[in-house]
């Protein structure tokens, strides 16, 4: 995986990534853990560090740093394998809606996944509909039952425009 | 077989998908086997340092909140206590203190919002005033000890003359040496003060505490005032010279409390009415 990101990205970009990936993690284990609005709005930043690799990782790859990923998440929300499911789930269907919603133009090409190369209506598009599976996932298996429906739902609509919006907004500041 | 291992590689990322979603769903099923309990929660020793020291760093954004509960918390004991200490007060058993002495002290928390230290005669503010039923002659203590007593109020606010002021004493009592004396600041040093009238044919150790007496009519008694740091004698006098390390500082006073001693006008007039006669 590392020979074949090496091939298409400079080494800074690199350590911009894994700096960055880092930053999410972090951001979301010490600050947006304690974050709740309204009882129902939570906020899981860090599947903006799974969403912004770049498409032409190598797919195994992507999938084993999104388990891990979850695994990291759901250590510190005591909910063992809840985050680390749902995380590969988006981590499977990720190329499916890069094809259908981003199209991507030429898979040779390098590509950058951003709000300043896809515009904020690709962009949000992306974002909104990878959190709202990845949301629904969690919550689904979080409830495990259909009794909570209401709430649930109430939830994740709440929780996949909170995300999206602090997603989008973290990349509003990091343009440069 | 050559095709059945074509097909796995071919579908090699929907396999891995596969597994790890079982691998998943097998943790959820089972988060309560050892192996899982014991590791990937916040218990394990790398989550918990971490989450230890982002609390720590939380902590400071509630410092306010938790100082505001601490000193409401503080005064509400302190009621307790004196009502406590006066109710059951060492004497001879004959003796019984009446609910309403006993009761006699009410207690209110207050901000400091000016302080000073440095001039002969200190002055405090604090953030109550008469709208909070704060009256010129009450006393005012620190988590620490002794502080002063109210001098001016205004709606909002109070002034209270410090101990820290050429004219203030307080009427204190050496533990140890039993024996009844007035503190008095000296003017020099905000850290220290003197106690006279202590005779010199008591003996008194270095390190005993000072606290009020029960001869005074604003303090409640048995609040710390200081230690004693240096025992000397006064020439052609009959009193040691001592001097207290003051148990409060100053320069950092945050939350005050201000004692209200319900009788205390009762047991002034009374006095007032001998003043004459002495």
């Amino acid at each position: 995986m590392i020979r074949c990101l090496i091939t298409t990205m400079t080494l800074r970009e690199i350590t911009n990534l894994v700096f960055l990936f880092l930053l999410y993690l972090l951001l979301q284990i010490l600050i947006l853990r304690n974050v709740v609005l309204f009882d129902y709005a939570f906020c899981f930043v860090y599947i903006a560090g799974i969403l912004l690799l770049p498409p032409q990782i190598n797919r195994s790859a992507f999938l084993l740093i999104s388990f891990f990923t979850g695994v990291i998440v759901d250590t510190f929300y005591n909910t063992l394998g809840m985050h680390a499911a749902a995380t590969v789930l988006i981590a499977y269907v990720r190329p499916l809606i890069l094809r259908t919603q981003v199209d991507l133009p030429g898979q040779e090409q390098r590509q950058v996944l951003s709000l300043n190369e896809l515009g904020f209506n690709k962009f949000f598009r992306y974002t909104i509909l990878l959190a709202l599976i990845h949301h629904t996932t969690l919550f689904t298996i979080e409830a495990s039952s259909l009794t909570l429906l209401v709430p649930t739902l109430i939830r994740i609509a709440a929780s996949t425009l909170f995300t999206t919006i602090c997603i989008v907004l973290i990349q509003f500041f990091t343009r440069n | 077989m050559g095709e059945l291992v074509e097909f796995i590689v071919r579908s090699r990322n929907f396999i891995l998908f596969l597994l790890l979603e079982v691998i998943c769903f097998y943790f959820i099923i089972n988060t309560n086997n050892y192996w899982s309990a014991s590791f990937f929660n916040t218990s394990n020793a790398y989550a918990a340092q971490m989450l230890t020291w982002s609390n720590s760093v939380q902590a400071y954004t509630r410092l306010r909140d938790v100082n505001a509960e601490l000193a409401a918390e503080n005064r509400k004991l302190h009621e307790e206590l004196t009502r406590l200490q006066q109710g059951h007060p060492v004497a001879p058993t004959a003796y019984q203190a009446d609910t309403v002495f006993a009761n006699r002290f009410a207690y209110k928390v207050a901000k400091v919002t000016n302080n000073t230290t440095q001039y002969a005669n200190n002055y405090i503010t604090i953030d109550k005033g008469t709208d909070d039923g704060i009256q010129p002659g009450m006393g005012v203590i620190s988590p620490t000890g002794v502080v002063g007593r109210v001098k001016l109020c205004s709606a909002n606010f109070s002034v209270v003359t410090s101990i820290l002021h050429s004219e203030f004493r307080v009427s204190s009592k050496l533990i140890r040496a039993a024996d009844i004396g007035t503190a008095k600041w000296d003017g020099v040093d905000p850290h220290q003060m003197k106690l006279l009238d202590i005779s010199r044919y008591k003996p008194v150790y270095k390190g005993d505490s000072v606290v009020t007496s029960e001869h005074n009519s604003v303090f409640p008694p048995g609040i710390l005032v200081g230690r004693v740091r240096t025992i000397g004698v006064q020439p052609n006098m009959t009193f040691h010279d001592i001097t207290i390390d003051l148990s409060t500082n100053f320069s950092n006073l945050s939350f005050v409390y201000v004692v209200n001693n319900k009788l205390r006008q009762e047991q002034e007039q009374l006095e007032k009415q001998i003043e004459n006669e002495k």
